[in-house]
């Protein structure tokens, strides 16, 4: 089951990096985001750090251990913005 | 100006000559009064457009200029030059090609929207001086490697070019017969400059289709008992049908030129053979003129023009000079790699062309080869995108059976290809946005130019957009356009509730403009009838436009009774235009996918007042 605000990333995630093949559907919340799964990429990686940003407040390294683990799929992504969101 | 010895053809300008009974051109309509239009008729032509653009504009100015038939061409040209004008010639006649260049505050001449035409009464030509170093057109590349380039030619470098052809391959009084826009510099050249400058006639409308080819052949030859010359490019001689009775016109042709495109072997093989004679083709480019020549049946190593000189560099470099070029005695390097032969060279093709993505350098040829090696897939062609995210877009031409028909075809697809690049590329250099065609999107030089690549990524940009995939126009009145539903149409949702679709009145939207952009139609849509939309179409969803124009007139159109076989690339728009003020137009369009029809119906336009540049 997807959350509400797992549908809204979902959203987030393909208009930000203007997927144009992907539908909401076509993410599955437990797959990885990169490389396998839905095959994002370090420049996506930067992107959607900087939409968590603008949207929630929320303010990531860049390039660090726990950055990767938030995220690794949609539901893990949705746990930190649960978390921390500001805005 | 007098007739120096050091002048060319052109700077000669031997349409201002007393010769009234000289012929310019010939009419290409069997039931003309005469097959002739003499340099008498002509030079009254030239005073005509003289008597419009001095109306319009007293002093030298710049105008944009676009015709379908090369003779009026020829005409509104000449007239430019000798008022002391600098023409501009779009490389198409798309409405946004032709609002980019209204930039340049040139008034529109011939057959664009709003353009200004000749006076309908005949005048005195006048004739002024072309100096050799003034700039007499400003020409647009094809942008098959990059942006679309401006290019000027001086009078005296179209001079310099059209001394060397004269020549090299002496026109001699043959007919010349254009299947190719003179709106590029090969046309311009051998379509209209070389038969106007070397006195010999040339076709006043253009041979647009194979029948029409074999109709002018066997009319011109049973009127003059005389040769004629055809020049052409590789989509038209590809599609040669075998089925006209080619024989009936054997030896009437005594050359074929070819250019744009390097001809496929056995295309130049089969022209050669329906055809009854050798294709010369020319090699080069906008921005450098002619280059070298081939008749690939003798050698498939190109020849250099008299005058051009070349070399190759460690890299197999092409660099060259030649009396044409801006610098002439300047060693100018080209894209092309090559491997000179003694006196010929053989291409290589071009050199490897790189991209930056995230900062970092890739081979866009690696990709292109490593794509075309994978099952299914037939071409590729991988470009940089002008957008913010600088990720590339991948142009892939598949067999039928590979094409995807809906939203999971279409991903798994791209999965499989990311998948199968993956080993080789990084992932974050890969391709994102993907085109899958079934036919090569060419332009009518045969080109994957700029026009076409711009066309097949417009929906990035334009959430409105259908995704376009390519066309085939079957004639001036209908096209059929592949298309897909992008998954991010905005459309699309909140339609239904539960399933995004495509909403009818969409739909009929679609139709609209693709028969502005493909077909040229204009108008306003007064009135639809037989609308149905039987099946839902979807996102993800690839579907095939047809698009068939009828137009109703107290008078058909007589002047053009020749059949027309479907055709690519053939944009032609020529006919009707004079009419089209007392017409209604009728636009049927069907939106028809694998599944089934989704959508058809009649629209009824009427012509819309002073919209042209709307």
């Amino acid at each position: 089951m997807t959350s509400e605000l797992e549908q809204e990333l979902k959203h987030l995630i393909i208009d930000t990096l203007e997927l144009e093949d992907v539908t909401p559907e076509d993410i599955d919340p437990d797959e990885p985001l990169f490389v396998e799964g839905l095959g994002l990429d370090s420049i996506d990686a930067l992107e959607l750090g900087l939409a968590l940003q603008k949207r929630y407040g929320i303010k990531l390294e860049s390039d660090s251990d726990e950055t990767r683990h938030h995220f690794r799929n949609l539901r893990t992504l949705a746990a930190l913005v649960e978390e921390r969101r500001t805005a | 100006m007098t007739n120096d010895a050091a002048h060319g053809p052109l700077l000669a300008a031997p349409w201002r000559e007393c010769d009234p009974a000289r012929t310019v051109a010939w009419q290409t309509d069997a039931h003309a009064e005469t097959p002739w239009r003499t340099l008498e008729t002509f030079q009254s032509d030239v005073g005509a457009w003289q008597a419009t653009l001095d109306a319009h504009a007293k002093s030298p100015c710049s105008w944009m200029l676009s015709t379908h038939d090369p003779y009026r061409f020829g005409c509104a040209l000449i007239a430019a030059w000798e008022r002391g004008d600098h023409v501009i010639l779009p490389a198409d006649t798309r409405p946004t090609t032709l609002e980019a260049l209204d930039a340049l505050d040139a008034a529109r001449l011939g057959d664009i929207p709003g353009g200004l035409t000749a006076s309908d009464t005949p005048h005195a030509p006048r004739w002024g001086t072309l100096e050799a170093a003034r700039i007499a057109v400003t020409l647009y590349t094809s942008g098959s490697t990059g942006e679309p380039q401006r290019l000027d030619k001086s009078f005296a470098q179209l001079d310099a070019e059209l001394a060397m052809h004269a020549a090299l391959w002496p026109l001699e009084a043959r007919l010349t017969l254009s299947q190719v826009s003179h709106q590029h510099i090969y046309g311009l050249l051998f379509s209209v400059l070389r038969p106007l400058c070397e006195r010999a006639p040339f076709a006043a409308e253009m041979c647009r289709y194979p029948e029409t080819l074999h109709l002018w052949l066997a009319r011109w030859y049973a009127q003059t008992q005389r040769e004629a010359v055809l020049i052409s490019a590789p989509p038209t001689l590809e599609r040669l049908p075998e089925t006209l009775d080619w024989p009936a016109v054997d030896g009437i042709l005594a050359r074929i030129h070819s250019s744009g495109a390097p001809l496929p072997r056995n295309a130049a093989e089969h022209a050669q053979r329906l055809l009854g004679t050798e294709v010369h083709e020319v090699y080069g480019s906008s921005e450098t003129g002619g280059i070298a020549w081939r008749i690939q049946s003798q050698n498939t190593g190109w020849t250099a023009f008299p005058g051009v000189e070349i070399r190759d560099d460690a890299e197999h470099q092409l660099w060259l000079r030649a009396p044409w070029l801006s610098t002439p005695a300047t060693w100018t390097p080209q894209a092309d790699r090559v491997v000179v032969e003694g006196t010929r060279f053989q291409l290589l093709g071009r050199s490897d062309r790189i991209a930056k993505v995230g900062g970092k350098r890739v081979s866009l040829t690696a990709f292109d080869r490593a794509l075309g090696e994978l099952p299914d897939v037939r071409r590729a062609h991988c470009t940089p995108l002008p957008r913010r995210d600088g990720r590339l877009g991948a142009i892939v031409e598949l067999i039928p059976e590979a094409v995807p028909h809906d939203h999971d075809a279409r991903r798994q697809l791209i999965q499989a290809l990311r998948a199968a690049l993956t080993p080789r590329f990084e992932n974050a250099v890969l391709p994102r946005y993907w085109r899958f065609v079934e036919a090569w999107p060419r332009d009518a030089q045969g080109k994957l130019g700029a026009t076409c690549l711009s066309r097949l990524f417009a929906d990035l940009d334009d959430p409105r957009a259908p995704r376009w995939l390519g066309e085939t126009l079957d004639g001036p009145q209908s096209a059929r356009l592949i298309l897909e539903v992008p998954e991010r149409l905005a459309y699309a949702e909140g339609h239904f509730a539960t399933q995004p679709v495509v909403p009818g009145v969409v739909m009929v939207r679609w139709a609209l403009h693709a028969a502005r952009e493909s077909l040229g139609l204009h108008g306003v849509c007064r009135d639809m009838t037989r609308i149905k939309f039987p099946l839902l179409l979807l996102p993800g969803e690839r579907v095939t436009l047809t698009l068939d124009v009828t137009h109703d007139s107290p008078r058909e159109a007589t002047h053009d009774k020749v059949h027309h076989r479907a055709h690519n690339n053939a944009h032609d728009n020529a006919h009707n235009d004079a009419h089209k003020n007392d017409m209604t137009t009728r636009l049927r369009f069907t939106f028809t996918s694998q599944r089934g029809t989704h959508g058809t119906g009649t629209l009824t336009l009427t012509p819309q007042e002073g919209a042209h540049h709307a």
